[in-house]
């Protein structure tokens, strides 16, 4: 980002006589009613405030959503796809779910969606209460505080851009929202934090890793999924990368404009992308419970990530901290921490989508 | 319940006054479906009520679930535990009429149910059903694949991504089910194409972008080991556009769209400026500026990363184009060329179409030294114009 500012700025003059838009990122004062242009990723804050990533609006929209009626908790329900399609007036093949996020209090799930694939696509957010009740979140109503994430200003000598930016993950940590995505051109990963209450998004950080299995290289692959955390006390983000490196990331480092080498604590096997990533507690230690496309439900515990080195030699496919596969959790397609025991999950079926509570492995 | 109960004691009120004012017998309800027009959205409408009727609703508007009781909209063929349509209710001077937050489907069936019974004075009629659909658009094929890019003859075996261009806005479906890679053969070549759950569309939905998985870009990684690069050198490939794919309005593409290329070396090499060639305009003219490079560049990177300006500040301001092959930046100024010192700016997001920028190829050897500081962010390439 820091290297089209850097152009922006030179090329100021052109920019503001222009009316061009900039590069700078904007942060709006509480109003009512976002309008969203989709719904992707979803968040939420310790305190139930819900980050929703809108990424054809390039931003990211904090929603209050205020006293949400209903029983506490989050009931199974086979075949949510279908009861979502039909209660936004379509067939489940119409509808595309983009995330599940549970609301720390009231652990009510909330479900993102996209109804319609063509030019009148609109999103949803759906929200599944403890009694089973399908309902969806009248946002017009709510209170929000948007921000926009830096994205490169179009190229002010011909004016083009054919970039946009997706959003892979994000998560709350210590008054700061983290944010990791790439972009439709360049093949690399990013991360961004921004303060709630929004200020303004940094202008990211680069991120490289060292990826064992790829031998002797080093690669900007993208970050798919992660989790905040902290390791030996100091607040730190584990990372998924495509074909599975677990990278540790101290949030220290993550300076803006800054190019950081993470460090590989583990390589869990190729040919696989992360999905989710939940933390969570078990008879006095801390597991990593993290889903994959193609390698299933890994259940890793987190006791050597602080004294795990790095890897940096050639290993052929698995290396590092350990982990098991969880075999009863299959076809799993989103996943989230619902309480104490449980996981919140939506899993593929031949049926449909399931929403199922599962017990903590 | 408290709410209900206050509701249904109003009810009775007004059963009693209307009982007093009405004597004629009611006409029967008739359920449509409105088309959308200036007025308004598609909507259903509840036609038939009495005036006394529709006054009873709008002075004791009924909660939620006494409305969904009342006027309930289904997707047809949906089992009833399925939940209704969401919408609002309206009560106007002569209907009443049921919007849905999301649009009708166009040609979808919903199941419509009154209940005259659950008016506030009710009626001892039967529940009044009706199918309704809006009627179905048809989807005239209009739009067609302009391009697959790079659009050079020959591309290196470690290609790292291709673009789709359409003529016109496509619809937000996942593309990959509708690309296919062809070998010289004619086989399908097997996940040839990164599987991402976001799908990398310009901003006006007519750019596709198809990383090829790294994991077989990259050498001495697992899956390039056991299933080879997508790509082979000295190989012909066609890739294949089926023509299902749907467009924004969600009508398939024209025609299936083909595209044939040869595989060459690998490309491990960073981009070299040096080796660019500049042919500098003439002053009192707007000939193109034009820089070549000896090997193609990433169409879209380029289309972002190459500007002009002048050696002692400001911009120049013009028209870009990229000759086929993508060896090529044509560059016309708005405003004549006046004599002077130039550059041209190459912002570090510059890419080649194997994924090497300025100074780094893709692949480092990690052993050699990794500088960990961010690249400078543009280099500068002089150029004068008399």
């Amino acid at each position: 980002m820091r290297t089209t500012l850097k152009l922006a700025a030179m090329l100021s003059l052109v920019v503001l006589t222009a009316s061009a838009p900039v590069a700078a990122p904007l942060a709006s004062t509480v109003a009512i009613g976002p309008t969203f242009q989709s719904m992707s990723r979803l968040a939420f804050g310790p305190d139930g405030v819900l980050y929703v990533a809108d990424t054809s609006a390039a931003s990211i929209v904090a929603v209050d959503l205020g006293t949400q009626p209903g029983a506490a908790g989050t009931k199974d329900i086979a075949g949510v796809d279908a009861r979502i399609a039909a209660l936004l007036g379509t067939d489940a093949k119409e509808i595309v779910v983009t995330d599940l996020a549970v609301h720390p209090k009231t652990r009510h799930s909330y479900i993102s969606v996209m109804r319609g694939t063509g030019a009148d696509a609109r999103p949803a957010l759906v929200r599944v209460d403890g009694a089973g009740a399908l309902s969806l979140v009248a946002t017009e109503a709510l209170k929000f505080t948007m921000v926009s994430l830096p994205n490169p200003v179009p190229n002010p000598t011909t004016g083009r851009s054919n970039r946009s930016q997706a959003i892979t993950d994000m998560a709350f940590l210590d008054g700061r929202l983290y944010v990791a995505g790439l972009s439709n051109e360049e093949f690399s990963s990013k991360f961004w934090s921004v303060p709630y209450p929004f200020a303004s998004a940094d202008n990211g950080t680069s991120v490289e890793i060292y990826h064992g299995s790829h031998g002797r290289l080093e690669t900007s692959s993208p970050v798919y999924s992660f989790v905040p955390t902290r390791v030996n006390g100091q607040p730190t983000l584990i990372a998924g990368y495509l074909c599975t490196p677990l990278v540790r990331f101290p949030v220290g480092d993550l300076k803006p404009g800054a190019k950081v080498m993470g460090t590989t604590i583990a390589e869990l096997g190729n040919g696989n992308r992360p999905i989710d990533m939940i933390l969570y507690k078990k008879n006095g230690k801390e597991f990593l419970l993290m889903s994959n496309t193609s390698r299933g439900v890994m259940k890793i515990s987190t006791d050597g990530f602080g004294s795990a080195t790095g890897i940096t030699t050639q290993i052929k496919d698995k290396a590092g901290v350990g982990y098991e596969t969880v075999a009863s959790m299959t076809g799993i397609e989103q996943l989230d921490l619902l309480d104490a025991t449980h996981s919140i999950v939506l899993a593929r079926t031949p049926a449909g989508l399931n929403l199922q509570a599962v017990v903590l492995p | 319940m408290k709410f209900q109960g206050a509701f249904a004691l109003r009810c009775l009120v007004l059963a009693f006054i209307l009982a007093a004012a009405c004597g004629t017998p009611s006409t029967p309800i008739s359920l449509s479906i409105v088309p959308a027009s200036d007025a308004g959205s598609a909507h259903v409408k509840v036609s038939g009520l009495s005036s006394s009727e529709l006054s009873a609703l709008r002075a004791s508007p009924p909660p939620a679930d006494v409305w969904l009781a009342l006027l309930s909209v289904r997707v047809a063929g949906v089992d009833a535990a399925q939940p209704a349509v969401t919408g609002a209710y309206m009560v106007g001077s002569e209907d009443v009429t049921f919007t849905p937050r999301f649009p009708f489907d166009p040609g979808r069936s919903y199941d419509v149910a009154f209940d005259p019974s659950k008016l506030p004075v009710p009626r001892r009629d039967a529940v009044v059903r009706a199918s309704l659909a809006l009627p179905n658009v048809e989807r005239v094929p209009s739009v067609v694949v302009t391009r697959v890019l790079p659009t050079s003859e020959v591309v290196p075996e470690n290609l790292l991504r291709m673009y789709i261009e359409f003529s016109k806005p496509m619809g937000r479906a996942s593309g990959l089910p509708f690309v296919h890679l062809l070998d010289n053969r004619g086989q399908d070549v097997r996940e040839p194409f990164l599987p991402l759950d976001v799908e990398f569309w310009n901003p006006e939905h007519t750019r596709f972008t198809l990383f090829f998985d790294p994991g077989r870009v990259k050498r001495g990684i697992l899956p390039n080991e056991q299933m080879g690069r997508a790509l082979v050198v000295g190989r012909r490939y066609t890739v294949v556009v089926d023509a299902a794919w749907r467009d924004a309005q969600g009508a398939p593409l024209k025609s299936e769209y083909r595209q044939q290329f040869r595989v060459g070396p690998a490309d491990n090499h960073p981009i070299a400026l040096q080796n660019w060639r500049i042919t500098a305009p003439r002053a009192g003219g707007r000939d193109p500026l034009i820089v070549s490079f000896p090997d193609p560049l990433d169409h879209g990177l380029l289309s972002r990363a190459l500007g002009v300006g002048r050696a002692a500040g400001g911009v120049v301001t013009g028209t870009a184009r990229i000759d086929p092959g993508e060896t090529r930046w044509n560059f016309i100024p708005d405003a004549v060329w006046s004599a002077g010192a130039y550059e041209v700016v190459v912002l570090g997001v510059l890419e080649d179409v194997a994924g090497n920028q300025i100074d780094k190829p893709f692949e480092v050897d990690m052993f050699k030294r990794i500088d960990t500081t961010s690249k400078p962010s543009e280099r500068r390439l002089k150029f004068d114009v008399r």
